[in-house]
């Protein structure tokens, strides 16, 4: 499968503190990922490493088979709306359309201002005081200009209302949905982002819990409820996620390489955010149990 | 890109301006009418007179009430001139240390730095343009400073190189202001706020021209003073200094004195006879 993304191995580091670490991935065309993780686990430097921002400290990132540090003929092909959706904003939404055509060799500019009409953004107003939502559409429609065949977006409906969000994302999803643009944003919540994406990267303490397409994701874990649980080997399972146990019930997130059969367990499907939040509660607490240098 | 960045500066350029001309507005009446007061007092003939060795003793003192005069009424405005050496630290605190260190803290560096063109192509417009139009401002500047400072300094009985106004005319203003910007740009880029880069820009522009002026310049080279004779007609040969020959062809022998360049020297000329042969390079 044609590879738009490819990490391998990648890490940050900011200090002695890395922000992101060992981090591989693959992210096929075509596909909308979301890039999900608590706060500070990484996402915005994993999105800024791609379009070449920063400078990975170890390992290597490919964006379409380059490097995309320095590489400025590269980042013709990527469009990035990078968080809280930055503009010159005494600049009108009518001058960054155009600052955007002398910035770029490839531009659609009647692309976005059709797409800004629509939305009925004003032309003529300077951006900084347009509302949160109009702001983050013009940035959309200014990465949108740029064709992109990869459309990364960092935190765009972070500081959106809820109308707002949905309206953002319909938007998107109806602009990159005829062009095959692979697109790829991240949040701190996945309920932004459940409804639109078919493909799951979970990013938290600096490195990549879970990566893959939605409904295998879905399909490969299981919920299981039986007795008590101390660690063995249970048939067709073949990692145990997240376990929380009462005296004599265990409950287990699990992922499954087989069918459970045995008749001791109850198995359940799971959804989506149950996968998501077994693998973020577990980094979580170790992290924070080695930094206060107590036991786990 | 060049219409990015005339757009993102084009207040900013007005707001210069609009300076550059109030400023102009308030020294280029006092300058004319210094000027006037100048020749009005037949101080340019003065100054010629007293360069001469054997000056009578009456035009001296006329000359000398005359510089007094024009001392008086003129004299607080090398005050002035002291405030006018700020500029190019204004310029360094307002159009260098914002140049990158604002994109960045308002994170629109995300913005410009994904686009097309690449933040090489944008640091080689902007930096271009903006030290273009700094330099412009600089020259344009510095020539009308030597213009104004001109019957100060010729009053003040000091040089070209003189003490602050060696510092405001020619192409010193362009130099500390092109420094200035510099090394705002370097402030924003290392430290990426602005306000912090204005402090580091304001502190090393102090700091440097006050090096240079507490502990470089004293220590430069003195003045030479050589004489000589000169036989024939040629220009003698000097390693140092430049000798512009005006040698009478009939006399056998005159001589000749010749400094070394130095700032703030206050070599005097002492020729031995009236008709100068010699007109000394670089010296007052």
């Amino acid at each position: 499968m044609d590879m738009v993304l490819e990490a391998d191995r990648l890490g940050k580091r900011y200090g002695s503190t890395w922000a992101l670490r060992d981090c591989s991935l693959h992210l096929p065309a075509g596909r909308i990922a979301a890039l999900v993780g608590p706060n500070g686990a990484g996402k915005s430097t994993l999105l800024h490493l791609a379009v070449g921002l920063l400078k990975p400290d170890a390992g290597a990132v490919r964006v379409f088979g380059r490097s995309p540090y320095g590489d400025t003929q590269g980042l013709a092909d990527i469009g990035f709306v990078a968080q809280d959706t930055p503009l010159y904003r005494d600049f009108t939404a009518a001058e960054l359309v155009f600052a955007g055509g002398k910035l770029n060799r490839r531009w659609d500019a009647a692309l976005a201002r059709t797409r800004l009409a629509q939305l009925g953004i004003p032309p003529d107003r300077p951006v900084g005081k347009l509302s949160g939502g109009q702001r983050a559409q013009v940035a959309l429609a200014l990465a949108l200009a740029k064709q992109p065949r990869l459309l990364l977006l960092d935190e765009p409906v972070a500081s959106l209302d809820p109308l707002a969000r949905r309206e953002f994302l319909q938007s998107l999803m109806g602009s990159v949905a005829d062009s095959g643009t692979t697109v790829l944003l991240s949040s701190h919540l996945l309920a932004d982002l459940e409804r639109v994406c078919d493909y799951l990267i979970v990013l938290n303490a600096a490195q990549v819990q879970l990566a893959g397409a939605v409904d295998d994701l879905v399909a490969a874990h299981r919920q299981l409820v039986g007795p008590r649980h101390d660690g063995g080997v249970i048939g067709g399972v073949a990692a145990v996620v997240r376990a929380s146990h009462t005296d004599r019930q265990s409950t287990l997130l699990v992922r499954t390489d087989g069918p459970v059969t045995d008749p001791a367990w109850t198995v359940r499907d799971v959804s989506l955010e149950d996968v998501v939040l077994a693998y973020l509660a577990d980094g979580a607490v170790q992290t924070s149990h080695s930094e206060w240098g107590v036991a786990a | 890109m060049i219409w990015l960045t005339w757009r993102q500066h084009r207040k900013q350029a007005f707001y210069t301006l609009l300076g550059l001309a109030a400023l102009a507005a308030l020294l280029v009446p006092i300058g004319l009418s210094m000027r006037n007061t100048f020749s009005d007092l037949g101080l340019a003939d003065c100054a010629r007179q007293l360069a001469d060795a054997n000056v009578t003793a009456a035009t001296r003192d006329t000359c000398d009430a005359g510089f007094r005069r024009f001392g008086n009424r003129y004299g607080s405005l090398n005050l002035v001139a002291v405030l006018l050496i700020t500029l190019p630290a204004l310029v360094g605190l307002f159009w260098g240390a914002p140049l990158v260190a604002r994109e960045v803290e308002h994170g629109t560096h995300r913005f410009v730095w994904t686009q097309g063109v690449g933040r090489t192509r944008w640091a080689l417009v902007k930096f271009g343009l903006v030290g273009g139009a700094v330099v412009v401002l600089a020259a344009l500047y510095g020539l009308g400073m030597s213009w104004w400072v001109d019957p100060l300094t010729k009053a003040a009985h000091e040089g070209r190189l003189g003490m602050i106004v060696f510092d405001l005319q020619g192409i010193v203003p362009i130099g500390y202001t092109l420094f200035a910007v510099a090394l705002g740009v370097f402030a924003g880029t290392v430290w990426k706020r602005m306000l912090p880069a204005m402090g580091i820009t304001l502190a090393g522009y102090v700091g440097v021209r006050a090096a240079v002026e507490i502990l470089a310049r004293p220590r430069y080279q003195s003045a030479r003073t050589q004489t000589f004779p000169i036989e024939g007609d040629g220009p003698p040969e000097v390693s140092r200094g430049r000798v512009s020959s005006g040698v009478n062809g009939t006399s056998s022998w005159t001589a000749c004195t010749v400094s070394a360049p130095r700032r703030r020297s206050a070599v005097a000329s002492t020729f031995p006879t009236s008709r100068s042969p010699c007109r000394i390079g670089n010296a007052k």
